[in-house]
């Protein structure tokens, strides 16, 4: 794993920047969630508190604290913002709430709803009635059997008048009352109520209009059928009272529009949680507000979880939860909800309106979260993209700082590599050396390390002069004492020792004769002069030599045409052509050729010597032409010091040119290349 | 038993003072005990008068009150690294006939020069035998007796412009003398003797009596070219034959 891809792999780890942004960001909704709960709760406290000081503008009946029992016939009606068209259909009510069941004991279903302008009190009844029984004309009830809703309201003097609906003709018709005309029951129409009587395959729907002149406190519905004994609805014989009408309080919405604030919804519930009054809206528009879609991605990454939180479907008469029930039991009480019909996120603030201390209804603030999400979106969004840049912004600079390490680091290793030349000198000077940093200090102990390697390699040099001359006196030594003792007249079988001691000091003699050749040929290199000679003659003459003094080996001689000229010392031309003779001799194999071959390159002479000897491992390529080296694996009689080939480059330096070795392309031996410059 | 008497100071004399006026007399100046002693006894086998020296002063001293029939002299002298030269010096100032043979572990170029251009009449590295150095020295000592007397034709090897007395081993070009030393002088002598005949490096060192590397041979060639080139500038007569050795052309 490179460096940068380290460096990147620890330059990610800033990732953890917009984490812990994430992290801040729910924190802070906690907290703005916990703040929002308690400037609601306290808002409803006041509004609760305004309202239990004038409770006769917030409850219909102050004094009536029975609870609703839609068994007894009780209704809520619900305030319906424009007048209906009389048509036998509730959906221009704009109700989502279905028509409640009325009760019934005979099987006989029907439901009911009720709604209120500011002039009309509408009902809503549906009759699961699938036979029509039609009023036959002026037929009273009791004196014929008729489908029919009778209406009991509570006079205005006290005594309670009964309507029935009914007709022979499905349409728009009036309601109609039993009066006593000179002792005779008969049938009248009450015009100023009407009603639209709608026949359909299930029973029938009817929708009625009363002037709320017509209404008190209380009223009943029941629905008959004409044609069995089925009725249903809260009838006056087992509810005396009749059922009362719970509506929602006139003039409470404008005073609450008082209270509320913008995004807001108060609502008024009594203490059976049904609205006695509301104002606002929950949907605010924020200032700016407009990329909340391009936001909402980030509630992915930010946003608390909400799924857990209680789902509370109020229905639009009355409200349900923990805080509303809390609150009527007079604790105040905030809560966060899932509610609406795609289960937004609600905050329900709820506190009671406390009467003589007895809690008697409740103010319900709402608020949608949205404002909270979109505060909490644009903070954390912020900081995401900010912790995000710094996280980019670290990527990059980490990663051009790794790319700068590394190269430097590389620029230093390709130095180290290449420090130890194909010619054996070691070059002292490293790149880096001059950074203060740890690459410097590495790179200053590579120079350190190339300096005493340089230092060991110069002794090593010159150490094979050293030793031939060193070692020259004392060889001398024996061998002139060896001479001596043979001429004192031995007998045959000490001869036979001198002679041995002689052949051992010649081999003595040959090696160090061969240590000391590079340091002899330096030193002929220092007072050699140069002068103009033909290198084809000279390499013509020498390869007529080599053939006499190698019988063994097969040469083959390629010369380019005319005279090749070239300045220099020919004797020790001469003499690197006999160590390159000598080391193809040596690895040529018996029977192969040795090929000299001169070329014209541009301004330069190549000469090439080959033989089809082993080839040349790679890594010993760039260290034949150092001193010293030496990789003969099979020993022969004499000795190999690894200066030969050392001695050919030394002259093809002194010449201008270089010395260089090759497997052939083709496998089949190796090629010693010796450039030399033309004149 | 050699004729040489060792008075523990690195200074021999002669035992019987009869033979000193008999026997030539050689001085030996080395510092190498060892060493010296072994070419005393060598050379006294050979019917020397010989007289060793362990440094230059006590050499010199002997040398002011009598000079040798001949001198071998070791380059670096106990302290002095090049008191062989200095003492060659003084002593070609006190005789410019006496033959000086250097014999020295210095076997560079710069030293071969030096040491001949001092009046050295040979330059002889260690690795030479004691044989070698015993006909070196009879060489010598016959030319000087061949110097004394009249000239013998006979002996006398002409090849154009060259002439080679093999007695008293002068070489002249155009008749013009030409200085070698006996190692040049033997390799020119064995040169002229065939000419137009390859002579390898081999049969060079044994004309000459020497056991020479390759290079040592190619410097004495390149020294003897020059020398003739410093007669006659025109002087190409040993001609390289590469790979095999020298011949010379007429």
């Amino acid at each position: 794993m490179s460096i940068r891809l380290q460096l990147l792999a620890v330059a990610l780890t800033t990732l953890v920047l917009p984490w812990a942004g994430c992290q801040y960001a729910r924190e802070l909704e906690t907290a703005l969630r916990g703040s929002q709960e308690e400037s609601l709760l306290a808002s409803a406290g006041t509004i609760a508190n305004a309202l239990s000081a004038q409770p006769q503008r917030v409850f219909r009946d102050p004094g009536d604290l029975a609870a609703f029992s839609a068994a007894a016939g009780d209704l809520y009606v619900y305030p319906l913002p424009t007048q209906p068209l009389l048509d036998g259909y509730r959906q221009d009510w704009n109700i989502s709430a279905s028509p409640a069941p009325m009760p019934t004991s005979t099987g006989y279903h029907a439901r009911l709803q009720a709604g209120s302008t500011e002039r009309y009190l509408y009902l809503y009844v549906e009759v699961d009635d699938a036979h029509f029984d039609a009023q036959p004309n002026g037929a009273r009830p009791g004196q014929n059997r008729f489908d029919r809703v009778e209406l009991t309201l509570q006079g205005s003097e006290g005594a309670p008048i009964t309507y029935f609906f009914a007709t022979n003709a499905p349409g728009l018709i009036p309601a109609q009352l039993v009066v006593k005309d000179d002792g005779v029951e008969h049938v009248a129409p009450e015009s100023r109520i009407q009603a639209f009587w709608l026949q359909t395959s299930a029973g029938y729907h009817l929708e009625a209009r009363i002037p709320l002149s017509f209404v008190a406190q209380r009223l009943w519905v029941e629905a008959i059928d004409g044609s069995g004994n089925g009725r249903c609805g809260a009838d006056p014989a087992t509810s005396p009272q009749g059922g009362r009408l719970f509506s929602t309080t006139s003039g409470l919405d404008s005073l609450l529009s008082t209270f509320v604030r913008e995004g807001t919804r108060v609502t008024v519930i009594d203490a059976n949680a049904l609205k006695l009054g509301t104002a606002g809206s929950l949907r605010a528009s924020l200032p700016g507000d407009a990329d909340d879609s391009a936001l909402t991605w980030y509630r992915y990454f930010i946003g608390a979880d909400t799924s857990n939180m209680p789902i509370v479907a109020n229905s639009p008469d009355h409200f349900g939860g923990d805080s509303v029930r809390d609150a009527l039991q007079g604790h105040p009480h905030a809560q966060w909800v899932q509610g609406g019909g795609n289960l937004d996120l609600l905050l329900t603030a709820a506190a009671p309106i406390l009467i003589d201390g007895q809690p008697r209804g409740a103010v319900v603030l709402e608020q949608s979260a949205d404002q909270l999400l979109s505060l909490r979106d644009r903070a954390g969004s912020r900081l995401f993209n900010l912790t995000l840049l710094a996280t980019a912004c670290a990527v990059v600079i980490m990663l051009g700082f790794a790319t700068w390490i590394s190269m430097r680091i590389g620029r230093l290793g390709a130095a180290a590599d290449s420090a130890v030349g194909s010619d054996g000198r070691i070059r002292l000077k490293m790149p880096e050396s001059s950074s203060a940093d740890e690459i410097g200090a590495l790179a200053r102990g590579f120079e350190r390390l190339l300096a005493r390697l340089n230092e060991h390699t110069q002794y090593l040099r010159t150490l094979g002069g050293k030793l031939s001359h060193e070692l020259r006196t004392p060889l001398t030594i024996v061998r002139s004492s060896l001479d001596n003792l043979e001429s004192e007249g031995l007998r045959d079988d000490q001869l036979r020792y001198i002679t041995r001691a002689r052949e051992g000091t010649a081999r003595l003699q040959s090696i160090l004769s061969a240590l000391g050749a590079a340091a002899r040929v330096e030193e002929i290199i220092k007072q050699s002069e140069r002068v103009s000679f033909d290198l084809c003659e000279l390499l013509a003459s020498a390869v007529a030599a080599y053939r006499d003094g190698f019988p063994d080996a097969r040469f083959t001689l390629e010369l380019p045409e005319g005279a090749s000229f070239v300045r220099g010392a020919p004797d020790l031309i001469a003499q690197l052509l006999d160590k390159l003779i000598e080391n193809a001799v040596d690895f040529c194999p018996p029977g192969g050729a040795i090929s000299v071959r001169l070329e014209r390159i541009q301004t330069n002479y190549v000469l090439q010597v080959g033989n089809d000897g082993p080839l040349i491992g790679e890594t010993l390529m760039g260290h034949l032409f150092e001193s010293l080296f030496e990789q003969r694996a099979g020993r022969d009689d004499k000795p190999h010091f690894g200066l030969g080939l050392y001695i050919v480059r030394l002259i093809a330096e002194f010449h201008g040119g270089t010395a260089a070795a090759a497997n052939r392309a083709d496998g089949g031996g190796v090629v010693f290349s010796i450039t030399l410059p033309m004149i | 038993m050699p004729i040489v008497a060792n008075d523990g100071n690195g200074c021999g004399q002669a035992a019987f003072s009869y033979h000193s006026f008999m026997k030539k007399q050689i001085a030996i100046v080395e510092d190498e005990p060892a060493l010296r002693e072994n070419y005393a006894a060598a050379l006294a086998r050979h019917g020397y008068f010989i007289k060793t020296y362990g440094n230059r002063r006590l050499a010199m001293q002997a040398f002011n009150a009598r000079l040798p029939d001949l001198a071998i002299i070791d380059i670096s002298l106990e302290d002095e690294a090049e008191g062989g030269f200095d003492l060659c010096r003084d002593l070609r100032a006190l005789s410019a006939e006496l033959p000086i043979i250097f014999l020295t572990a210095r076997d560079s170029e710069l030293d071969a020069v030096s040491g001949l251009r001092l009046g050295a009449d040979d330059f002889l590295t260690k690795d030479v035998s004691l044989p070698h150095l015993a006909a070196r020295v009879a060489a010598l000592f016959r030319r000087i007796d061949a110097l004394r007397r009249p000239d013998n034709a006979a002996e006398i090897l002409r090849r154009g412009a060259l002439s080679v007395d093999g007695e008293k081993m002068q070489t002249t070009w155009n008749n013009i003398p030409v200085t070698l030393s006996l190692t040049e002088f033997w390799i020119v002598h064995a040169l002229a003797r065939n000419p137009g005949h390859v002579k390898n490096r081999q049969q060079l060192m044994d004309a000459a009596n020497v056991v020479l590397d390759d290079n040592t041979i190619t410097s004495h060639i390149k020294r003897v070219r020059r020398k003739f080139q410093q007669v006659d500038a025109s002087f190409d007569a040993i001609q390289t034959v590469y790979g095999m050795g020298y011949r010379w052309v007429e």
